[in-house]
């Protein structure tokens, strides 16, 4: 009687723990069909995704002769954590109106959140070519070894925000044409307007608060520190983890209580 | 038991004039087949969507598989599985990628997710072409596999949306025996369908849906009953009188150079003799579910359709 009860316990216990470790092999699951099966039969789309996020770093490389490449790596590195984050939100689209494939997973033991995690597991996939490229740079341009863990919690950061947001616009579009134009602007407004490719001394006074409510601001003041560039006195890497950090529970908790998976 | 409930329900599209459901209330017992047909834009897929967890009602209660839809998704989620309407596997997977890895998304450990995903494969004849990517596919094969990653599943209710949509007849009989199969085995499935031989060769019950109201129900034996007349007889137009044959029942035309007669085995003989007589071609037949949908669905063909189907 008593062994049978343990064996009841045990396997409750195992059952428990398999669900509760499901979401994650579901993300991971996701992440493997649209990303590595995908990649393994179109291996070009890794080098034309790698690509474009040293568009801008090639361009500032050559007009500076080199001396601003700094900024351009640091630019760079956030604005394509940025681009993946946000190509999620296309990606989403695309296959919830042209595929239907949310609607098979909506009718499914698959939360949001984790269908969420494991597209956006996959765009990683996409980008890691040009995040190790990018990540070698930072280190080969003044990163210690130490700061390692720093560079790879920003990357996630941002990442993880940025797929957040991306997840909620897209769910919001009912056009595919719609998600990309809007995920195209909120791209011009995180990385192209806010210092992320030049120093925040150049922002006006005026616009100093406005800048520093950007994410991508901070990401990218934690590189410039990272990489042993000077970084305003008003500013230090506590504050700007700690803004990282609530963008990305905030974004979190906005696509999960706001993207919508069931249709109104 | 039932597998769904309905209750009154009302859906309504943001900026819609006109209701997408209107007060439908019905019900689908368990172990059944259930089928609904209509006109494109009737109402057939956003019934579906609503019980499927897919779309929130405007007004009304549905209970699937005995929890509620708004409030009670999740447990029905763990439940059911569905083949959405125009949906496309992805097109660098293959039909073994989509079920195989379905189904361990769906909480199946790697050895069962195989063994289902082999048998369904065979049985909807996909295996041979396993290790195709979806876009080196006929489009039916790509339909199929929806299908297959439905039915792999151990769902208790199936939603299948025009499952065998731009299937060939061969296909279609395959998808048929599977969703027979499923039945067999104690599943429920809620079908749309256009085809109405499908709707004949499957369904246990039919509801027909209109302008998102529910216009006629039963069993095909029941609906067969909408038309008074019990046959039809087919004759050639060539230079018939269509008043020549009023007098044997009620006349249509069936716009292929046809005239339709639906009658009662009585006159049968004479018009048979009236058609031989001018030489012109003749069938007659049963009434089918076709005519019936006709007769009931057909007034006001060309109106103004809901677009939101």
């Amino acid at each position: 009687m008593c062994l049978y009860t343990l064996q009841e316990e045990a396997l409750e216990m195992t059952r428990i723990a398999v669900t509760s470790m499901l979401p994650v092999r579901q993300a991971f699951l996701i992440a493997y069909m649209t990303g590595v099966l995908w990649l393994r039969r179109n291996p070009m789309s890794l080098v034309f995704t790698a690509i474009s996020p040293f568009s801008l770093l090639f361009v500032l490389f050559v007009i500076s002769g080199g001396g601003y490449v700094v900024p351009a790596v640091v630019g760079s590195l956030v604005m394509a954590l940025v681009g993946y984050g946000l190509a999620l939100g296309q990606d989403i689209s695309f296959y919830k109106t042209e595929y239907k494939v949310q609607d098979v997973f909506v009718a499914s033991p698959v939360s949001p959140l984790t269908y969420m995690m494991g597209l956006a597991l996959s765009e990683l996939l996409f980008g890691l070519p040009a995040l190790i490229v990018l990540t070698s740079l930072v280190m080969l341009f003044g990163a210690s070894v130490f700061s390692i863990p720093l560079l790879i919690a920003t990357i996630l950061l941002i990442w993880g925000s940025m797929s957040a947001m991306g997840f909620f616009l897209s769910s919001r579009m009912l056009h595919m044409r719609n998600a990309t134009q809007v995920i195209s602007f909120v791209n011009v407004i995180l990385a192209i307007l806010p210092p992320v490719f030049y120093s925040i001394d150049r922002v006006p006074d005026i616009l100093r608060p406005l800048a520093y409510a950007m994410p991508t601001t901070h990401a990218s003041l934690i590189l410039q520190h990272i990489m042993g560039k000077g970084t305003p006195g008003e500013w230090s890497l506590g504050f700007g983890f700690a803004v990282l950090i609530a963008y990305l529970i905030g974004f979190v908790a906005l696509a999960k209580t706001k993207a919508i998976w069931r249709e109104n | 038991m039932l597998a769904i409930e309905a209750a009154s329900i009302t859906k309504i599209y943001k900026g819609a004039r006109q209701a997408a459901l209107s007060d439908v209330s019905l019900k689908v017992e368990a172990g059944r087949i259930f089928t609904l047909l209509g006109r494109n834009g009737a109402g057939k897929t956003t019934f579906v969507r609503v019980c499927a967890t897919q779309l929130m009602p405007t007004s009304g209660s549905i209970s699937v598989l005995g929890y509620d839809v708004a409030k009670q998704a999740k447990q029905i989620r763990d439940l059911i599985s569905v083949v959405p309407q125009e949906g496309r596997p992805l097109r660098a997977l293959t039909s073994w990628d989509h079920v195989y890895n379905w189904l361990q998304i769906r909480g199946e450990g790697k050895q069962i997710a195989k063994d289902k995903t082999e048998e369904i494969l065979r049985k909807l004849e996909l295996y041979e072409a396993r290790d195709r990517p979806a876009m080196n596919l006929s489009g039916g094969m790509k339909q199929k596999i929806l299908v297959a990653m439905a039915m792999a599943t151990d769902a208790q209710l199936l939603f299948l949306d025009e499952p065998t949509i731009g299937l060939d007849p061969m296909s279609r009989r395959q998808v048929w025996s599977a969703i027979n199969d499923w039945k067999s085995k104690g599943g429920s499935i809620l079908l749309t369908t256009h085809y109405m031989d499908e709707a004949e060769m499957l369904s246990d019950y039919i509801v027909i849906i209109d302008r998102g109201a529910v216009i006629a129900r039963g069993t095909i034996q029941e609906l067969r009953r909408v038309i008074p007349q019990n046959i039809r007889v087919d004759i050639a137009r060539d230079g018939l009188d269509v008043d020549a044959l009023r007098p044997y029942g009620s006349v249509v035309d069936t716009g292929a150079g046809m005239l339709r007669v639906f009658t009662f085995e009585s006159a049968v003989r004479e018009l048979s003799e009236l058609a031989l007589r001018k030489n012109l071609t003749f069938t007659v037949s049963p009434v089918t579910l076709d005519d019936v949908f006709v007769y009931l669905a057909g007034r006001g063909i060309g109106d103004d359709q809901n677009s939101s189907d």
